[in-house]
């Protein structure tokens, strides 16, 4: 951390981009991962998808990169998708208890969730997080359970992981299925079992803001064959074989190129764990000292990806997070809030389900994703650490200055 | 040559091809250009969320096909559900049921119905009568299928779509390059949507195109296309992510750049299929309709099996014996196939020439695979095969 320094810090209000001085950064940071693996590795596998002309349709690379990722979460079966968005889709309608409608999903969460459940034909039933984790658990989820509920939707939160086992035998216990939303625990154990391997499916983004780039991609695990053969199925139209459609199906399928990319950044991935771990650390040093930023710890009992870095503002920050976005946002530095707005709190034109969600609606206004990923240096990260410090030390004389509305 | 019974691999003869030859298209720019093309993105670090190579891309379609508005999208698939949704369609859209199943699923997806009309005996598509005869009153909207190089004559469907009041938008997923009714495909309807999957004319491996001259129904397809892109921001009923990447985007460049030369490569092969098929009685390709240019996407034909004396299942198996992997476009027919089969009323809903033409269609490779060489081989086989029909007939069923 010695070694780390900084560019620019600042030294007077007026040094602030919002109030005229030069931005931190002229080429924006942001808290999408985009980790490019090695060129070579890339073309390499190219070559195998490029020699057979096969480009699409379950190809060469495809089936290689579920096969990797079987082992890599120590699973039985992987199934690759265009996106994840239609991975969670196709998931969800296959895993619905048939005559019933209600998904229970927590509300602060990915931002299209709501709409890939509707997608689905099915209903959004928003569920409250604990305050801790900010991740659902059995009570939670099991409070929202009728006769309705046709599948428990479990999201993992950005830091750490839900309490899979719980959640996993409150599914059990209620009959229902469950399928995990682990987009952001690729990397992830959760009680000392790969996240991959709990529950009836579990949902990944290959999106290039995730732990494995394919420019754009997804996958479901599960250790269920049918659901697996299923899921196969819908995301080719249905076909099980040529000229005989088996269910209602669409076009999620990987193309080839995008696994080529996959598999490239799975490579890496170790090598990419150990550089977020590096920038978390600076993080988290850093901002130890810094009165109202809190950098939300990775449980290291367990095996964390360190890919997003997230700060509570607590409340002995100054100023508002809508204030602070806006100043890091000037600065180069493209922070973004924690799962805000709310699910609930969105109008949709579909239904949703929604009871007494006040403490997500408290939580959804008190945390912020801080810049990381590949193309965020340590030395990047103390300097958005040192700004934060500035923050905090001057942020009464800078609300002064914009509108007077520090908190 | 296929002389005796015995050479045909079905007999035990040996292949033609050793390794299966699709039906197309497949094209692929060279290993040069496709590595120079992925490292220019790798070294803007930019993948996806609509970035520069998407955005030239956009422009140059647009550019090409004469339209406002050209809205790239994951594939075709996606596109046709984007579309529906934009449209606010919530009740039934008829469409031709002999189209691939994407073309209903996609309306399944997007909470509207199907309604499945006939096509034409001459033409092999939708046209106003085959859609007249099937309508009913709470039709909301009108999708024709432009197919195999062809369109359903684009103009007329207009005038039809206008004088019902329905809205209409086109499947044009495998008219790319075609130009109809005096403009390039792609400004008929209220939009028209391509598909760039590999088997298509341009290709981005997986990948599908909404063009549309109406302002304010792009503004929307963006916003539900996903936050990248989307311009001005404005009320859409769901989101769904149909973003293309940057690597989709380098394919459908380098593609564009290649388009004139791979259809004048279809058009090559396409006539010498003509030129060997020339005279066989029963066996009759496809030749393209409706257009003042063809793409020549594929080469289909119909089989009549009493006058040509095998059925076009029997062509089938014994040409995939032969290395040919030819396909029996649309079996059994999108209102034949799950879930579309459960609704289908017996006696009901007759759709005489579909149903004929779902028994007797082959389509024959075309593309990237094939030389001229390789169509010669393939005609030739189907013209021994008909020297030698009932014994292949009797072969075929042990």
């Amino acid at each position: 951390l010695a070694q780390v320094t900084t560019t620019s810090a600042k030294q007077e209000l007026g040094d602030l981009a919002i109030f005229g001085g030069q931005a931190t950064f002229s080429r924006v940071r942001s808290t999408s991962n985009l980790v490019q693996p090695d060129f070579e590795r890339f073309l390499h596998y190219s070559r195998t998808f490029f020699d057979a002309r096969h480009y699409s349709n379950a190809g060469p690379l495809s089936r290689r990169l579920e096969q990797q990722l079987t082992a890599f979460h120590e699973v039985e079966h992987c199934v690759a998708f265009s996106s994840g968005f239609w991975g969670l889709v196709l998931a969800a309608r296959a895993l619905a208890l048939p005559d019933r409608h209600e998904v229970i999903m927590p509300s602060l969460t990915y931002r299209r969730m709501g709409d890939a459940v509707a997608l689905a034909g099915l209903v959004p039933h928003f569920c409250e997080v604990d305050e801790n984790t900010l991740a659902p658990t059995a009570a939670t989820m099991s409070a929202c359970i009728n006769n309705s509920t046709a599948l428990l939707l479990a999201a993992h939160p950005i830091v750490n992981t839900c309490d899979a086992v719980s959640l996993g035998e409150l599914a059990t216990d209620a009959g229902l299925p469950i399928l995990f939303d682990s987009v952001e625990s690729v990397y992830e154990t959760s009680q000392g079992r790969r996240v991959g391997s709990f529950a009836d499916a579990e949902l990944f983004s290959m999106h290039a803001s995730k732990l494995v780039n394919g420019f754009e991609g997804g996958y479901v695990t599960t250790p269920d064959r049918v659901l697996a053969a299923r899921l196969r199925d819908m995301r080719g139209f249905g076909f099980r074989v040529q000229d005989r459609v088996e269910c209602l199906g669409t076009n999620a399928k990987l193309n080839e190129v995008h696994a080529a990319m996959a598999l490239a950044s799975l490579d890496d991935v170790d090598a990419q764990v150990a550089k977020n771990r590096a920038r978390y650390r600076v993080y988290s040093d850093r901002l130890a000292g810094v009165e109202g930023a809190r950098v939300v710890p990775f449980d290291e009992q367990q095996r964390p990806g360190y890919k997003t870095v997230v700060a509570e503002l607590t409340p002995a920050w100054p100023l508002s997070r809508a204030q602070t976005l806006e100043i890091l946002h000037a600065e180069g530095m493209l922070a973004r809030p924690y799962y805000a707005p709310a699910l609930h709190t969105k109008h949709t034109s579909y239904p949703t389900v929604a009871s007494d969600l006040s403490m997500t609606e408290m939580l959804a206004e008190r945390f912020m994703l801080l810049p990381c990923g590949y193309q965020t240096s340590e030395a990047d990260v103390a300097s958005i650490c040192d700004l934060l410090a500035f923050l905090s030390a001057h942020g009464a004389a800078i609300g002064t200055r914009t509108s007077g509305a520090s908190r | 040559v296929k002389h005796a019974l015995s050479d045909f691999a079905i007999c035990g003869g040996p292949p033609i091809f050793e390794k299966d030859v699709p039906v197309g298209q497949l094209y692929f720019p060279d290993w040069e250009r496709y590595s120079e093309g992925m490292r220019g993105i790798f070294d803007r670090e930019y993948y996806t969320n609509h970035g520069p190579l998407a955005r030239e891309l956009e422009e140059r379609v647009a550019e090409l096909l004469g339209v406002r508005h050209a809205l790239c999208v994951t594939n075709g698939t996606i596109a046709l559900m984007m579309a529906a949704i934009a449209l606010e369609i919530k009740g039934k859209v008829l469409i031709p049921a002999f189209t691939f199943i994407a073309t209903a699923q996609s309306l399944t997806w997007a909470g509207a119905q199907p309604l499945f009309c006939d096509i034409d005996a001459r033409t092999y598509q939708m046209t106003p009568s085959t859609a007249g005869a099937a309508w009913e009153e709470d039709v909301e909207a009108v999708l024709p299928v432009n197919l195999w190089g062809s369109t359903c004559g684009p103009t007329a469907l207009e005038d039809f779509a206008a004088r019902k009041g329905a809205k209409l938008y086109f499947d044009s997923a495998q008219a790319f390059g075609i130009v109809a009714d005096g403009r390039p495909v792609g400004s008929f309807g209220t939009l028209e949507v391509f598909s760039f999957h590999a088997t298509k004319t341009l290709s981005s491996a997986e990948g599908g195109c909404i063009t549309t001259n109406d302002d304010a129904l792009a503004s929307r397809l963006r916003n539900i296309r996903s936050s990248y892109g989307a311009g001005e921001t404005v009320a859409v009923p769901i989101t769904a992510n149909g973003r293309f990447s940057e690597a989709q985007a380098c394919l459908a460049l380098l593609s564009l750049d290649d388009l004139d030369a791979h259809i004048k490569q279809n058009q090559t092969l396409f006539q010498r299929y003509l030129d060997g098929l020339a005279g066989l009685g029963g066996l009759t390709v496809f030749e393209p309709v409706n257009v003042d240019r063809s793409n020549y996407q594929s080469l289909a034909c119909e089989v009549d099996a009493d006058e040509f004396g095998l059925s076009r299942d029997d062509l089938w198996q014994l040409l995939r014996a032969e290395g040919v992997n030819a396909r029996r476009y649309f079996y059994p027919g999108a209102h034949r196939s799950e879930p579309y089969n459960r609704t289908l009323q017996p006696g009901a809903g007759s759709l005489p020439t579909t149903d004929r033409l779902c028994r007797r269609v082959l389509q024959l490779p075309l593309g990237s695979f094939v030389s001229e060489e390789m169509v010669d081989q393939i005609t030739d086989l189907v013209r021994s095969a008909v020297t030698h029909a009932p014994e292949l007939a009797r072969a075929l069923r042990g």
